[in-house]
């Protein structure tokens, strides 16, 4: 095991850091390279079928397509350092105006599932190890296998189906942020995206919790507490709950950073205004300054939810902190 | 820093918990989807309410223009607030019921339009002959880039007059017949002096205001309170959504969220039908053609185009590509011009695989085999592609269907062979557009340069010059029966728009216009909650 010069979870987090903006640095070439080498002409996507020659023309000049790539990619770059996102080309404004709002009602979306997912997750996970091979874990573990292996659009589609169109009516089955209004004035509207994302993420967490915590439920430690005559519960929350948790940040960090990506597919079903439904449209109509901006905003995102889940993770792992 | 323990940490991911399940346990009304069902008896109009339309097609490109549009919600906006000197009816008839009293033919190259008095623009201004001639300066200036530019060409705009308040003389540089159907169509709307695209102020004689816009969102409208016709419109408000998708836009109709939307897809009609709401089903001209360039290889042979037009069953490809709604064609377009040439006067083609075997024969290909470039444009031209090559495999011949993400790039209009989609227009508007040597879309090429067929421009100039209804359509029948015996194009079918409403929306009447929802409810005004 390497040792680094001392400095503790502090310097760990600065090396991360730094790794992480590699990690971004790399991710910008590639999102450039590959919106470039997307097939057609931004131009021509914009102008649609009455563009003519001479619009085409103008149009490649104002955004700076006629420009070699290289200086195309550094425009760009130091634009984003700037925080300037660059303009859209379909919409002819800001990207930042463009996806701000849109970005909130994402954040909104992913952050009510995440807080409905984790907490719920842990817990049937947890208890499914405590009981386990009894009723509730063998009914729950099969269950989260049914559910872990349908798409979201199909469990969007589903939910609709009985929430909202066919079966009954007590919920909006789409769930439209008019401009100028919040996705929180409108909570009805908010509960089948968000069930849908949870079923999408809470199996994998809850049976990733449930195999973390049969694995401490059968260590020396547990044992030892429980030899000692502490009450079941103390032996549960208070010894055997944060070392089961170690393996489970890093798998909540990576259903964090899916939904972030994941919700393209739930907007969509659901008629959601965020940056799902952006990307989707910028893809469609070429619009590269957005579908760069939002890559690269998603890309940020996974990097530092596996920073958080890393440090979460050591947190909880004396073991690990002292090897830093 | 370092300093964080563990502890810490765990307690800050339970408060976290804490605040979330606050943020989900709080506001606890829910406003139920209206259960749009139990419709009445249809009744006399009544006003009021929120009229809600879910339309897909647009994005962060939308716009708003009184004389043009990029998406299809576009088309929704615009007809909420600008109207035309002349009117289309549901059966695709020109009527005097727009802003126009009266439009006349002097001579062949003068027109008069005669205004019908005191109508007032939303903002209490009363259209005059000035706002006309704006706006025919407005659409024939090409640096403005509007889509009827191209109309404007027999036009001699800088030589219009107006004669009094209300009247306006147009004169021609060349005869044009045509002028009424342009005057009907809904990039020719009239906007008043000075006007400009969104974001500037949107001022229309219509019956709806804008009220806000954003682009790829929606768009509300208010009620114009001075509107011209008296009684109409009917709604308090009219929102127009954008949705990325079908799928979405059925299910907000179904769960009672928006009160109609464009483009139902055609086995959904059944669904939609089945939950107490209505399809409107429209018989228009839109068409998909399947186009070759008479001047590239191998369809510079008159028998290879011919072969492709026997190699087609027009009944299967309505019934696959546009789910039987809709009438099959014959190769020629504009069906609802008087001067359409329909069966019997030229045999209606089925199929024939042994004839066209034959006539490929004869020219020289044995194993016939071509590439077919398409898109996912307008709904049914990829399909349109892939039905065909199944259908030309019985005889043998090979069709590569390439589907081009590009394909409206730089090779569009350059290819030999390809699917593109067209709207209702009366036939000599279809010919100018895309069938003469400077219309802007001409796909196949059309007409041949030399031989049988060159005279087609000078029977086209010759139409557009005759006053007489009776001698213009003898000279569009001689025009059609070239296209039908060497023409460029396949005309399998003509399509229908399928839309959908719910049952409490009255009104809606099937229309053979190019627009969605019977043109909008005609602008909105003609629809009503009962």
């Amino acid at each position: 095991m390497k040792r680094f010069r001392p400095g503790g979870v502090g310097w760990f987090i600065f090396r991360r850091l730094l790794l992480g903006i590699v990690v971004l640095i790399l991710v910008s070439v590639l999102v450039f390279l590959a919106t470039q080498a997307l097939p057609g002409d931004p131009a021509r996507a914009i102008l649609g079928r009455t563009a003519t020659p001479a619009s085409l023309a103008a149009l490649r000049r104002q955004l700076h397509l006629d420009q070699p790539v290289i200086s195309q990619y550094w425009t760009w770059v130091t634009g984003l350092l700037h925080g300037n996102l660059g303009r859209s080309l379909a919409a002819q404004e800001p990207v930042s105006t463009l996806i701000g709002p849109r970005l909130v009602n994402s954040a909104v979306l992913v952050a009510l599932a995440a807080v409905v997912s984790i907490p719920l997750s842990i817990a049937i996970g947890s208890w499914a190890a405590f009981r386990r091979e009894k009723v509730f874990d063998v009914a729950s573990s099969n269950l989260l296998l049914v559910l872990a292996a349908l798409p979201e659009f199909v469990v969007g589609v589903l939910l609709v189906i009985l929430l909202a169109t066919t079966v009954s009516h007590v919920l909006p089955s789409i769930s439209l942020v008019p401009p100028g209004s919040h996705p929180w004035d409108n909570w009805s509207a908010l509960v089948l995206p968000t069930l849908t994302l949870v079923i999408a993420v809470a199996p994998y967490v809850a049976r990733i919790m449930r195999a973390s915590m049969i694995e401490v439920l059968e260590s020396d430690y547990v044992e030892m507490a429980r030899l000692k005559g502490l009450p079941e519960r103390t032996v549960l929350v208070r010894h055997a709950l944060p070392n089961a948790l170690g393996p489970v940040f890093q798998v909540i960090a990576l259903n964090l950073a899916y939904l972030a990506g994941g919700i393209i597919i739930v907007e969509s079903v659901f008629q959601y205004t965020g940056i799902g439904l952006a990307i989707q449209e910028s893809v469609v109509n070429h619009d590269l300054p957005v579908i760069q901006a939002l890559t690269m905003l998603i890309a940020a995102v996974y990097v530092a939810l596996n920073l958080l889940a890393d440090v979460a993770t050591i947190m909880v792992t004396p073991r690990l902190r002292t090897r830093l | 820093m370092t300093d964080v323990s563990r502890r810490q940490v765990l307690v800050g991911a339970a408060g976290l918990a804490a605040v979330g399940g606050l943020t989900a346990a709080c506001g606890s009304s829910s406003s139920s989807p209206g259960t749009a069902a139990a419709s009445g008896p249809a009744g006399a109009p009544k006003r009021g309410g929120n009229f809600r339309l879910g339309v897909t097609g647009g994005g962060s490109k939308d716009i708003m223009d009184g004389q043009n549009i990029i998406t299809k919600p576009d088309q929704a906006r615009l007809v909420s607030a600008f109207e035309t000197l002349l009117l289309f009816n549901e059966n695709y008839q020109l009527t005097n019921n727009g802003l126009a009293e009266s439009v006349t033919q002097d001579s062949p190259t003068q027109y008069t339009i005669r205004l019908r008095p005191g109508i007032e623009f939303q903002n209490g201004k009363t259209m005059t002959a000035d706002d006309v001639i704006y706006s025919f300066q407005r659409i024939g200036t090409k640096a403005n880039g509007l889509t009827g530019y191209a109309a404007t060409a027999t036009m001699d705009i800088a030589g219009m007059k107006k004669l009094d308040q209300n009247t306006v003389r147009l004169p021609l540089k060349s005869p044009d017949s045509t002028i009424p159907q342009t005057l009907g169509s809904y990039t020719f709307c009239v906007v008043p002096t000075g006007y400009q695209a969104y974001p500037h102020p949107q001022i229309g004689t219509g019956a709806y205001k804008l009220k806000s816009f954003t682009p790829g969102q929606q768009s509300v409208h208010e009620r114009n309170p001075n509107y011209w016709r008296s009684g109409e419109p009917y709604f308090d408000t009219v929102t127009i959504i954008d949705f990325s998708d079908s799928t979405a836009q059925v299910n907000g109709l179904l769960g009672g969220q928006i009160d109609a939307m464009t483009d139902l897809p055609p086995s959904q009609v059944k669904v939609v039908q089945a939950r107490g709401m209505a399809a409107l089903i429209s018989k228009t001209g839109g068409w998909l053609p399947i186009c070759m360039a008479i001047d590239l290889p191998p369809f510079n042979d008159v028998r290879v185009r011919q072969a492709m037009r026997l190699l087609v069953d027009r009944p299967q490809m309505l019934l696959q590509v546009a789910s039987g709604y809709g009438f099959v064609g014959n190769d020629l377009y504009a069906p609802f011009d008087p001067g359409y040439l329909a069966p019997p006067a030229v045999p209606q083609r089925h199929q024939d695989i042994a004839q066209a075997k034959s006539l490929l024969k004869a020219a020289g290909h044995t194993n016939f085999s071509v590439d077919l470039h398409t898109t996912n444009g307008a709904a049914g031209m990829v399909e349109t592609a892939t039905v065909f090559a199944n259908q030309a495999s019985a005889a043998g011949v090979k069709i590569n269907v390439i589907n081009d993400p590009n394909y409206y790039g730089n090779q569009y209009l350059k290819l030999p062979f390809s699917v593109d989609f067209w709207g209702t227009r009366a036939y000599l508007n279809q010919v100018q557009q895309g069938s003469l040597p400077n219309a802007p879309y001409n796909e196949c090429h059309w007409p041949p340069k030399s031989g049988t067929g060159s005279n087609f421009g000078s029977l086209y100039n010759q139409a557009l010059a005759e006053t007489d209804p009776t001698k213009r359509i003898a000279i569009e029948h001689e025009m059609q029966r070239i296209e039908y015996d060497i023409g460029g194009y396949i005309i399998p079918f003509f399509g229908g728009l399928i839309d959908a409403y719910s049952s409490r929306v009255k009104g809606f009447k099937p229309s053979k216009g190019t627009l969605n929802l019977d043109s909008f409810g005609h602008g909105y005004r003609t629809i009503w909650f009962g």
